[in-house]
């Protein structure tokens, strides 16, 4: 029985350390294995025969690498790399430039009519999804697709979350429709969710940065009940967590999500609130795939970097907007900014 | 890494400038064209306010210590402007995709400034009574 201390890099998340621990125990010739999520590392206890500190950590590599885990007896140093602002800088400044001059263009003049049928449902989706709204649902789309995509998955959790978001709105705009009650959340719900959102992006973002290490701590995770094994819990955290992730953005505060809630709810049938929910989760679909894949754009390591970094600025602007406007709707500051 | 501050600083500049341009564009419209949106019927001070894609006028001069009605017009409106929302009288509403949505205002003091928002808080306008 020999124990050793290794270093560990890529566990971005609170609960990394508990796959790689579940991981290294289940390899019959390791008896113990404690990792640590602050220092990086991981002491393991077992029957490594004759082989040498190198060849051990060889080994567990080919197993641990499947799971974007690298082991290595040195340490590792942390490396922020703030050259790749570089380019990330200019292009999420111009990015949230855009963003800006679209809120200023006054897209919302083209719809004329309020008579909505599923064409105009489908329009207003559109231009809800270029408005202070992407600030909320984009935003969300943005930093999960970056944060699966660290992880190797850039595809299907993606297509899981809106499938999620277009199953939720066509039942719940059905239910809606049918039930011919609406819900609301009101000041008070609407400044909590902004808030919570917000957040979460915040955190999200400067995770994405990856300039502090102590943000990792901050990573919102499932509960560890549901899995010690990499496999589980990432089938968990990959597939069930789009999908409900896409299934709240029914409840999100956006003021053309909330409107059209409550027009469906003067359609007074399941059918017709179902397809004008779905109408309008349609028409805001193209910007957010957009944004949800926009991670296939990495082909390199070096552009990865730049990626995140971006995303993380991004992610960061959308966080302090909707920290801003919640703390304005309720009027614990002063509005000196509104479109 | 020098470059990057520098180039973060000019960028931050860019966009807060381009914010006060498009800011003081708007708010200059709306002082060359001077909106009349403030009638008086009846001794009711009536004051008109359309709500799409953000509300307008934004600044709205009123009389004091008069009571007034605040007509809210909506015309096709489905973005945030559609949930208005009056904090100081504790007021909230979806108003509905287009007509005219009539609010009851408490003579105001001299001097305060009335404020109104969407429920996100991203869309705003003031009413200073004087």
């Amino acid at each position: 029985m020999r124990t050793f201390t290794l270093h560990v890099s890529g566990m971005h998340c609170a609960s990394c350390p508990m796959l790689v621990e579940g991981e290294l125990t289940d390899l019959p010739n390791i008896s113990h294995a404690t990792a640590s999520l602050k220092l990086n590392q991981v002491e393991i206890t077992g029957d490594f025969g004759q082989k040498t500190l190198a060849e051990i950590v060889n080994d567990l590599n080919v197993i641990m690498g499947s799971h974007g885990y690298t082991l290595s007896s040195e340490r590792q140093s942390h490396q922020a790399k703030w050259g790749e602002f570089k380019l990330a800088a200019p292009i999420a400044l111009g990015f949230i430039l855009f963003f800006i001059i679209l809120q200023k263009l006054g897209l919302v003049n083209l719809v004329t009519t309020s008579e909505v049928s599923y064409g105009t449902a489908f329009v207003i989706g559109l231009i809800a999804s270029v408005s202070t709204c992407m600030a909320v649902v984009g935003g969300l789309v943005l930093s999960m697709s970056a944060n699966y995509a660290k992880e190797g998955d850039k595809v299907r959790p993606q297509v899981l979350f809106h499938l999620g978001r277009l199953i939720s709105f066509f039942v719940l705009g059905g239910v809606i429709g049918a039930l011919g009650t609406v819900f609301k959340i009101g000041v008070t719900g609407a400044f909590i969710l902004s808030l919570a959102v917000a957040i979460v992006l915040l955190i999200l973002g400067l995770n994405l940065l990856d300039v502090f290490p102590w943000t990792k701590k901050l990573q919102p995770t499932l509960p560890l009940f549901m899995g010690k094994h990499v496999n589980s819990l990432k089938q968990i955290n990959h597939t069930l967590t789009p999908i409900l992730i896409g299934t709240a953005t029914f409840f999100l505060p956006c003021g053309f999500t909330q409107s059209m809630q409550i027009y469906t709810l003067t359609t007074g049938s399941f059918i017709s609130g179902a397809l004008t929910m779905s109408a309008f989760a349609l028409g805001t679909l193209p910007i957010l795939a957009l944004l949800s894949f926009s991670s296939l754009t990495i082909h390199t390591k070096a552009q990865s970097g730049i990626f995140f970094k971006t995303a993380g600025l991004v992610v960061l602007f959308f966080g302090l907007f909707n920290l801003y406007f919640a703390l304005v709707s309720v009027s614990l500051i002063p509005s000196i900014f509104s479109f | 890494m020098k470059s990057t501050i520098i180039a973060t600083i000019i960028g931050g500049a860019l966009v807060i400038s381009t914010l006060i341009l498009v800011q003081g564009r708007s708010s200059d419209q709306a002082g060359a064209v001077p909106v009349n949106n403030v009638t008086i019927e009846n001794g009711k001070q009536i004051i008109d306010i359309s709500a799409k894609g953000g509300y307008s006028p934004r600044l709205t001069k009123a009389k004091a210590n008069t009571p007034t009605l605040l007509r809210v017009a909506t015309t096709g409106t489905f973005d945030c402007s559609s949930a208005l929302s009056l904090p100081a009288i504790n007021y909230q509403k979806n108003l509905p995709p287009s007509g005219l949505t009539e609010i009851e205002l408490p003579p105001q003091k001299v001097g305060s400034v009335f404020e109104g928002q969407c429920s996100m808080g991203m869309y705003g306008f003031k009413i200073a009574f004087e």
